[in-house]
């Protein structure tokens, strides 16, 4: 696979804030790469550092195993926390002056502003626009140059739910295009539907870093109702299940690797017990989360 | 270069305050010497006191004295172009543009070289500008043009141009300390009476460094001209020393400026 993004014991320090600890990443081609972590964990600072507005402490990073460039950012379709244009500009005067510093031509200003639906909008001052506007504007710019990278700090901040349900479509269909997609988010489920992989960074230091269909792989859990006084005994009788908790009259049925609800329900039906509701629940990217991060606080 | 001298330019064009203070700045140089030939004709019809001398036969729009004497007079209004440059540069901070610029695939070094080449364009237009003036205002004053009066003292018209980059290089430098666009313009202007309260106040064996200092370098490029007027000596050209201390400070305003930003977070 080739790689795109290699860091290497990257570190950032703002006097005696350590913003970014030791960090050593990888980004292969294609990837849509989640950067997921508390407010303040270095999510931006990081991205900032790649991008070149940030001046790294010790450490290094190479886009596509090359030391990185100005000509490598030009390649780069790139946000950084808000959507930063002339407010006396509109979004075409705007999007020329990109077009200008990245050598993209100028007759892609059309299309991308009508990716983002901001066409109608096109000769209004960006001064003008609301805050959904200004993130599709900024959208539009990372598109610009039909980027190799693209670089997201929390794209959908700020969205509508239709506009951020949008942006994810574009997310993805971008990625389908074979892109490669970094993504700082807080937003847990943002990155389970639209991640392939994904990191975990807190207070600076990488926790964890892996694929997000592992995660999906994970233990299934499955909340049943049913109207059966032996109810409990009957699922602790179940070979398959590693756990069974009662709440508020539903029982919470953890099972092992490999067992699926239909095998349950099929189990339950054979006890003479019919079931009014069952619900299937995976591990969440979110559970996930908070798991990794209460252990390193228990570290 | 030019593609950056283009983006930079792109900027300016729709900011109103840019047409602003270079209309004003224009208008002006253009009516200094109108006014200045109006005064004299006033006080000519005032000037009974005047012994029968005609202030009209001073020669201050004259070929060759024209151009000392309107360079001199015109380096004041570069505080003009001084705001329109630190505008242009704390507006990217204040917007945050300069990062944009940057993650977009500007080099440091290239958002340097753009700003520079707008104050280049700004010092060789508003040159151009003073030279056409002087031109013009020398054929229509003096009593016999002769093409060999015509150009003679046309270095301070080079020196004007060098005193007013210099001094919007100083502004660019100012501007990426402080970032704010009131704050520096303030500090800008209070700078001048500084430098001059401390060479003022130098020990007279010091006194000779005075004229190193960066603001009384490049003043020191055109001499006060209208002394000769009540018949004192005057320094009638442009002084070669002057010349190679302000560029030794323009060379130090743009390193300082590249120092500055190569190493800084934005
Ligand atoms: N210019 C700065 N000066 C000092 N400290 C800074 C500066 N910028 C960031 N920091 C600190 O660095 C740490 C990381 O900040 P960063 O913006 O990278 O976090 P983040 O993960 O992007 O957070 P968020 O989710 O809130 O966007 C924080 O502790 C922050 O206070
Ligand atoms: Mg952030």
């Amino acid at each position: 696979m080739d790689t795109v993004l290699k860091i290497e014991n990257l570190t950032k320090q703002y006097g005696r804030i350590t913003a970014v600890r030791n960090l050593s990443l990888e980004v292969h081609r294609g990837n849509v790469f989640g950067i997921l972590g508390p407010n303040g964990s270095g999510k931006t600072t990081t991205l900032g550092i790649l991008l070149d507005v940030i001046k790294k402490t010790s450490g290094s990073f190479s886009w596509f195993g090359q030391p990185p460039t100005k000509e490598m950012r030009k390649k780069i379709g790139a946000i950084l926390e808000t959507p930063i244009f002339y407010p006396y500009l509109s979004a075409v005067k705007n999007l020329e002056i990109v077009a200008e510093i990245k050598g993209a031509p100028v007759d892609r200003i059309e299309p991308v502003l009508k990716k983002v639906e901001l066409y109608e909008r096109r000769h209004d001052k960006f001064r003008t626009y609301s805050l959904g506007m200004k993130q599709r504007l900024s959208i539009a710019s990372a598109l610009l140059c039909d980027p190799e990278v693209m670089i997201l700090d929390e794209p959908t901040n700020g969205l509508d739910p239709q506009g951020i349900a949008e942006i994810r479509e574009l997310i993805k269909q971008i990625a389908r295009e074979g892109k490669t997609i970094i993504l700082a988010s807080h937003l847990l489920d943002e990155v389970q539907k639209v991640c392939t992989h994904f990191c975990v960074l807190k207070r600076g230091s990488l926790l964890y870093s892996g694929s997000v269909e592992e995660v999906n792989k994970g233990v299934e859990s499955v909340e049943v109702i049913a109207d059966a006084s032996d109810m409990e005994m009957v699922l602790q009788g179940y070979p398959m299940a590693a756990k069974v908790v009662e709440e508020d009259g539903k029982y919470i049925v953890t099972l092992e690797n490999g067992a699926r609800a239909a095998d349950l329900n099929a189990y339950l039906f054979s006890k003479g017990i019919t079931i009014s509701h069952l619900l299937t629940q995976r591990k969440s990217l979110e559970k996930q989360f908070l798991e990794l991060l209460a252990e390193s606080d228990n570290a | 270069m030019l593609r950056l001298l283009r983006i930079d330019l792109k900027k300016l064009v729709n900011y109103r305050a840019f047409w602003v203070l270079n209309i004003m700045y224009g208008l002006l140089i253009f009516s200094i010497p109108i006014s200045v030939m109006e005064f004299l004709k006033w006080l000519k019809e005032k000037g009974a006191e005047l012994d029968g001398f005609d202030p009209m036969k001073i020669p201050v729009l004259h070929f060759p004295d024209i151009w000392q004497n309107i360079t001199y007079v015109y380096v004041f209004l570069k505080i003009f172009l001084a705001i329109v440059v630190i505008i242009s540069i704390s507006n990217e901070y204040s917007y945050k543009t300069i990062r944009q610029n940057i993650i977009d695939g500007m080099s440091r070094v290239d958002f340097i070289k753009s700003k520079l080449l707008t104050i280049l364009l700004l010092s060789l237009g508003s040159t151009l500008f003073v030279f056409l003036t002087g031109l013009l205002t020398g054929f229509i004053y003096t009593p016999n043009v002769a093409v060999s009066d015509m150009f003679t003292g046309i270095e301070f018209v080079f020196a004007y141009f060098l005193d007013l980059f210099t001094y919007l290089v100083f502004a660019f430098l100012l501007t990426v300390l402080l970032k704010r666009s009131a704050l520096t313009i303030f500090i800008l202007l209070l700078y001048l009476p500084i430098e001059y309260a401390i060479t003022g106040n130098l020990p007279e064996s010091m006194e000779f460094i005075a004229e190193y200092f960066p603001l009384h370098a490049i003043n020191n490029l055109i001499e006060f001209p209208f002394a000769k007027y009540w018949f004192q000596e005057i320094q009638d050209y442009v002084s070669l020393s002057a010349v190679g201390v302000v560029f030794v400070y323009l060379a130090l305003f743009i390193y300082a400026i590249y120092a500055k930003l190569k190493a800084s977070d934005l």
